[in-house]
């Protein structure tokens, strides 16, 4: 009977839910999903990263390369972060091109890379005016069961934090880099931007990680990115007005929701070097 | 190279760190009649399949053999978008995509030659097991995407998208497993690693050399897929296909236990 | 008994235009089948037989070498182009060799618009793959500034006409066709790390590669029982499975793929790599006489039939 109804109704299906302040998988409002963090898990890549978010499955590979700096910005590396909504992650995408939200993503990500500044391009130097690393950021989604974003950011900062470059010097004499594999030297981060995404339901209604079913249902989300104690993006794409009060109470969910996940970072990254 | 606008561009070109390594001395492929990872010329890598990966997908499997990481997603039957011709068979499609960081150099976004030759070859692997007659008009799309490749790739692309296939209830004949086998001189080194693989670009001097894959489809006892690369002997050829066909045989236990774990967990779910 | 003779139904399958179908009703199926059984075939040929082939090179003035191929209704013409580029990073000393399929809509309606793509994929990826040994060609002999200048072979396929087999006969053609390739001499000098390549004035100064140990394919078509080299259009719409072998002179083997919806048990397959080692060194060596009475006859030849 609850299947009929929901699958017949599901706004109303969900409005019984919400009217007790709970959602249909058992979550509060402010709960976001279980998340899961697999670092270091691809060892063809620099850095990398696996995040779970409930269901939705995102894996972040990093492939740092050398190339020449842009005439402009002779000291400066490149950052190259690429969303991909693979045909394999969800029925609604199919093979060819990024489609609109990929590229959506890909650009809120590098916005994020960009604003954080989370790291310096200067510090991807190796020689002025003659040799720079780029770091391939490529996002990878493997299920999508809603709010990607989030899980993008999370991957991406997990990733980066477990990049290992090899030292490589510029020989001035031969014109060509020279590669030592041995040693192997981590990125400076220098800041942590974190993601969180709420849900507007019903004009008035919010919620915190929206499955893919739950946003299926919205009529709006916002997205808050901040960087350890400031804020640095606030992203609201149209959908319903929200008060000044409900604003703040997703600011405070975003600063702690920050703090839960750098702690799991960080214990991450400490259960791998043990 | 065209332009993307589609992606954020990079730098026009770059190159890898590691070309520019002072040049290290090559491993022998057998040494004391040990592999380099230790195993013997028989031996398989061990293998972790799981099948359930994927939430959006009607079937789905995940296979690890150690370094080697593929993650396989079926959609459908579902309604051909492109109309064709009419059909009382059902379409299969298959896309194969290493993802860009799963090899030693990084792999570009759009789709070249070797993912399109593996994605024909993966179709053709597992069309036989399928029965297409059950889902006229329709189509089913399988996806695989490597995350980490090191050396077997197809074979166990092969393996994964038929429990992936098996997963989302599909009708199918049988499943197929896939092995490969590196030929190189007399000795046959079963399921390579990336450094054991064949490569066309490196001379080793050997009049042997090449490998061979295989998709077996266990229960049946047929050959579904068989390919080969490089130049190898008659009677060499013959002992690999062999070998592998035995693999594969051995293999059929574990594709049968993802499969019987998945479905009790989906009972469990269901409860 | 009695069969239908509606013609069943052909369908074409975009992901899989492998082969250019032909309407067969089951009962020309069957017959057909029956027929192999009792090693008849509908031509009258043996299973072990391949149908009248004619090579002839030198057909296309403008190309480095070229050969044209028919093979009974099949008739693909191969043009070889030799082109200096630069080599691939992994092979800096060897020179390249670059496949491209063409399938002509004259060849047949199916071809039309983006119709032959997958087609053209498949056999110039099997000819890539069975071309794709050091041992098959000796590549060395194309480099001519290791690392930055070689010979790249350009060997382009074009479809005429499709009367089965198109495989084994593309690989004869292009066997051929790089028999009969001229690459011109080239000296290098170098003065001060500025390297001048400079061609040769003489047309006649010109090397040829060596195709002894090139690979041909051969196609094996597994029909109800038993299986057949070089099937006509009607037996590939009998046929469900198909094993296809680069075969060398030696009988080594470059390159296996098996093609095709069906499958195959592995008694079987032995079978047919076995058959396919046979009869490919036969072709082998039958192509390599032919190649030297045609080298032998050389510009006065008499040209027959091909666009005059």
């Amino acid at each position: 009977m609850a299947d009929d109804f929901k699958a017949a109704r599901p706004l109303e299906y969900y409005r019984k839910f919400l009217e007790k302040d709970v959602r249909p998988d058992g979550r509060e409002l402010g709960e976001f999903r279980p998340t899961i963090l697999n670092i270091g898990c691809i060892s063809t890549a620099e850095g990398s990263a696996l995040v779970k978010l409930g269901n939705t499955t995102v894996m972040c590979g990093i492939k740092a390369e050398l190339a020449t700096p842009k005439t402009e910005e002779p000291s400066n590396g490149y950052l190259v972060p690429n969303v991909e909504l693979s045909p394999l992650c969800s029925p609604m995408f199919r093979p060819g091109p990024p489609g609109e939200q990929a590229q959506v993503l890909s650009h809120f990500v590098n916005e994020v890379l960009d604003r954080s500044g989370c790291i310096r391009k200067e510090d991807l130097c190796i020689q002025t005016e003659k040799l720079v690393w780029v770091l391939y950021c490529d996002i990878l989604c493997l299920d999508y069961d809603g709010n990607v974003a989030d899980a993008c950011i999370l991957s991406l900062l997990a990733a980066l934090k477990s990049t290992r470059l090899p030292a490589v010097k510029y020989n001035e004499e031969t014109e060509k880099p020279e590669t030592d594999s041995a040693k192997l030297e981590p990125l400076h981060i220098l800041s942590n931007p974190v993601s969180s995404t709420f849900a507007i339901f019903d004009d008035r209604l919010m919620f915190v990680d929206p499955t893919v079913k739950e946003e299926s249902l919205t009529t709006g989300t916002v997205t808050i990115v901040t960087n350890d104690n400031d804020l640095c993006i606030v992203q609201k794409p149209g959908g319903s007005p929200l008060t000044a009060d409900q604003i703040n109470t997703c600011f405070e969910r975003a600063f702690s929701r920050s703090k839960e996940v750098l702690r799991l970072i960080d214990e991450t990254l400490h259960s791998i070097e043990r | 190279m065209p332009t993307d606008s589609r992606r954020i561009a990079g730098p026009e070109s770059s190159t890898n760190p590691y070309n520019f390594c002072s040049e290290k001395p090559r491993h022998e492929l057998l040494q004391n009649g040990k592999r380099q990872d230790g195993r013997k010329e028989n031996n398989i890598r061990p293998i972790f399949l799981k099948a359930g990966v994927v939430s959006q997908a009607r079937g789905s499997a995940y296979i690890e053999q150690n370094e080697t990481k593929a993650i396989c997603a079926v959609y459908g039957p579902r309604e051909v978008i492109r109309k064709e011709d009419f059909s009382m068979k059902g379409l299969l499609t298959c896309e194969f995509r290493f993802a860009t960081f799963s090899c030693r150099e990084r792999r570009q976004h759009q789709q070249d030659v070797e993912e399109k030759d593996y994605s024909v070859q993966l179709l053709e692997a597992l069309e036989p097991a399928i029965c297409l007659d059950k889902f006229p008009k329709a189509q089913v799309n399988i996806y695989v995407t490597v995350l980490q490749n090191d050396g077997s790739a197809l074979a166990a692309a092969i393996t994964c998208a038929s429990v992936a296939l098996a997963d989302s209830g599909i009708e199918m004949y049988d499943m197929v497993a896939g092995s490969s086998v590196r030929v190189a001189g007399k000795s046959l080194l079963m399921d390579p690693s990336y450094q054991e693989e064949y490569k066309p670009e490196e001379d080793t001097g050997l009049t042997n050399s090449g490998s061979v894959t295989v998709g077996l489809m266990p229960s049946l006892q047929q050959v579904s897929a068989i390919t080969s690369k490089g130049e190898i002997e008659f009677e060499l050829v013959k002992q690999a296909v062999a070998k592998c066909v035995e693999v594969c045989t051995q293999l059929y236990p574990v594709l049968q236990q993802a499969l019987v774990r998945s479905v009790s967990e989906k009972e469990d779910e269901d409860g | 008994m009695c069969f239908s003779t509606k013609p069943s139904q052909i369908y074409i399958d975009p992901t899989k235009s492998n082969m250019v179908d032909v309407l067969l009703s089951d009962a020309e199926k069957t017959f057909i089948i029956h027929g192999i059984q009792d090693n008849l075939r509908d031509d009258g040929r043996g299973c072990e037989d391949y149908r009248h082939m004619e090579i002839e090179t030198d057909v296309v003035s403008s190309t480095s070498g070229s050969a044209k191929v028919r093979l009974a209704n099949t008739e693909i013409l191969v043009g070889v182009k030799a082109e200096l580029g630069e080599p691939s990073p992994g092979k800096p000393d060897k020179g390249r060799l670059e496949f491209f399929v063409d399938c002509s809509a004259n060849a047949t309606p199916e071809f039309e618009g983006r119709g032959g793509e997958d087609l053209a994929l498949e056999i110039s990826n099997m000819l890539a793959r069975a071309y794709d040994c050091p041992s098959c060609l000796d590549l060395g002999k194309l480099c001519v500034v290791k690392g930055q200048q070689c010979w790249v072979l350009y060997v382009d396929i074009l479809l005429l006409e499709c009367g089965g087999n198109l495989f084994d006969a593309a690989s004869v053609a292009v066997k051929a066709a790089i028999h009969n390739t001229c690459i011109p001499a080239v000296t290098v000098s170098k003065d001060e790390g500025h390297v001048d390549i400079e061609l040769s004035d003489d047309p006649f100064d010109v090397h040829h590669l060596d195709v002894t140990s090139a690979p041909c394919i051969v196609t094996l078509s597994k029909i109800g029982h038993s299986h057949v080299v070089d099937a006509s259009q009607k037996e590939e719409a009998c046929c469900l499975a198909r094993l296809m072998m680069g075969v060398t002179e030696k009988g080594t083997v470059t390159a296996l793929k098996k093609e095709g919806s069906g499958s195959l048990d592995p008694s079987s397959v032995e079978e047919m790599m076995e058959t396919g080692k046979r009869v490919g060194q036969a072709l082998n060596k039958s192509l390599k006489e032919v190649l030297c009475q045609e080298e032998q006859k050389g510009k006065k030849k008499e040209q027959t039939g091909f666009l005059r």
